[in-house]
């Protein structure tokens, strides 16, 4: 009883991650309608700085948060009108999508030739803090990490819900001609979920940074990783994709105590497949990553 | 008050308009009617801005529209209600209000708007919590049109008002688009009920396949025996 516990513990704690990544997904999905895949490289990214910021300057992982997450959702402002603008505009949405593939290759090998292919993490003197609970043992670092994805729910949710561009992102997510209609200037709101999506990643990035090893090629697996997460949740909904995202930690934890850690992966996207053909709207999304017929 | 001149709009190779005029006054209702593919919301999309022109002008109030984008038509008080109403499903019928008052200048306004919206489409008060997607038909019209009012509209373009909705809830429709005229608000609208559209209007217009073919008051249409055999329902027509 005391190590099912254990792994449900440890399935939550490792799916935050995916969660805040897949509620990033979620935003960049629902108005420009792509699948971001540089997602994870951008979390990749953010967790060197964060990585680069503890070795040279001995910032502590947690208080980059404070320059992590404007910078990221600057870096967003960036990249949107740098690079989507233009193609966000467009009906094929491939352009977009073959975009976000392009720039997830070049941050990856920006990273390799910066930091080199050796897998990094930081190692803080708290590290090893844990929360005994009877048999239960959760790593401090890790709880705060479900915190931290909390958090970015409870903030986007109230952005979405309580704020006036929050309202139009909602608008433009279920019909851009319409929102545009209305006098609301279309790019500027995806701009703007563009960029709270990056900060998303500034957000994984650091707690990535605090608790596991990563190098330059974990991007991609991370970003389909939180696109499991997302198909699982369904679109539209943040806490749904929240919901995916711990789901799939607890399903590749049971996976790795039941089967073997070798079956993790297979479960994951064994689960992926079984949800898009059978749930194609996800568990508690109005709309899922594949229209239903 | 709206002068389109000689206008044409091309989709990609195919020309959707071709050199099309059309004049609204201020403080009239005018109807623009047609057979379905006539190019008569290909024409309201490029007056309000969601569709660029291949040739000709659109003047509002001496300007030309060219070079404004929707938002700043928006905020001249050029506001369009689509066909299919196309509401905010998901959102309230207050959020859906709330964001046809998003602009600076209809934001200032938006306690006297939702008091005018209310005090037209009563309904929409007491569901106004209530997601948009859950009204009936007649209350999403409603809807559609309040989210317009909300704008502070100078001209409001009305796509298809009575598609989909009983006689009665379309005579309902009308009354309120008259009401809302004798407010102030100048209407262009696009009907597939002309019977109803020629009886309310001041002045009327007929499409065919992107050409403009006819205008006159509404009565005049009405007599006309190729519009009667046309669109009210009597055989042998050219139009």
């Amino acid at each position: 009883m005391g190590s099912l516990a254990q792994i449900l513990v440890n399935g939550i704690l490792l799916g935050s991650m995916y969660g805040i990544a897949a509620i990033g997904l979620s935003l960049i999905f629902g108005t420009m309608r792509i699948i971001f895949l540089a997602q994870g490289t951008m979390i990749v990214l953010f967790a060197y700085l964060t990585y680069w910021s503890f070795e040279k300057a001995g910032v502590d992982p947690y208080l980059s948060l404070f320059t992590v997450i404007p910078l990221a959702f600057v870096v967003g402002l960036g990249l949107f009108y740098l690079l989507f603008r233009k193609a966000a505009a467009l009906e094929d949405k491939n352009v977009s999508l073959l975009l976000a593939v392009g720039l997830m290759y070049l941050i990856d090998n920006l990273i390799l030739k910066i930091w080199g292919a050796t897998p990094r993490g930081i190692n803080l003197s708290y590290s090893g803090a844990m929360l005994v609970i009877g048999e239960i043992r959760i790593s401090w670092l890790r709880l705060a990490l479900l915190g931290l994805a909390l958090a970015s729910a409870l903030a986007v949710y109230l952005f979405l819900k309580r704020t006036r561009v929050g309202t139009a992102v909602r608008a433009a997510s279920e019909d851009m001609e319409a929102t545009t209609l209305q006098g609301i200037n279309s790019v500027w709101v995806c701009a703007i979920s563009f960029a709270i999506g990056i900060a998303l990643a500034g957000v994984a990035g650091v707690g990535m940074a605090t608790v596991y090893s990563f190098d330059y090629q974990f991007g991609f697996i991370f970003a389909i990783k939180a696109l499991v997460a997302l198909a699982l949740g369904g679109i539209g909904n943040v806490f749904g994709a929240l919901a995916g995202g711990l789901l799939l930690g607890i399903i590749e934890n049971l996976a790795a105590y039941y089967i073997g850690i070798a079956w993790i992966e297979v479960a994951s996207y064994g689960v992926f497949m079984l949800v898009l053909i059978f749930l194609p709207q996800g568990l508690f999304g109005r709309r899922g990553l594949v229209k239903k017929v | 008050m709206l002068e389109v001149e000689e206008l044409s709009v091309a989709y990609g190779d195919v020309r959707a308009l071709w050199d099309v005029s059309l004049e609204v006054e201020e403080g009239s209702i005018v109807a623009l009617v047609g057979a379905n593919g006539a190019g008569k919301t290909t024409l309201l999309k490029a007056i309000s801005g969601l569709l660029r022109p291949a040739g000709g002008r659109i003047m509002f109030e001496g300007e030309d529209l060219v070079h404004l984008n929707t938002q700043r038509r928006v905020d001249k008080g050029i506001v369009m209600v689509p066909e299919g109403r196309r509401l905010f499903q998901t959102l309230t019928v207050l959020e859906n209000l709330r964001l046809g008052a998003y602009l600076p200048k209809a934001r200032a306004g938006y306690g006297d708007s939702l008091e005018r919206v209310f005090s037209l489409f009563p309904v929409l008060l007491d569901r106004r919590d209530g997601k948009a997607g859950l009204l009936s038909g007649g209350e999403q019209q409603m809807l559609a049109i309040g989210r317009a009012i909300m704008a502070r509209p100078r001209l409001v373009m009305i796509d298809e008002a009575s598609l989909g909705l009983s006689p009665i809830l379309t005579r309902t429709i009308f009354d309120l688009i008259v009401a809302l005229n004798e407010q102030g608000t100048t209407v262009l609208l696009v009907e597939q009920n002309i019977h109803m559209a020629l009886k309310v209007c001041n002045k009327a217009y007929v499409m065919k396949t992107g050409h403009m073919v006819l205008s006159g008051t509404g009565d005049e249409l009405l007599a006309n025996t190729d519009v009667r055999k046309a669109y009210v329902g009597e055989r042998g027509s050219r139009l």
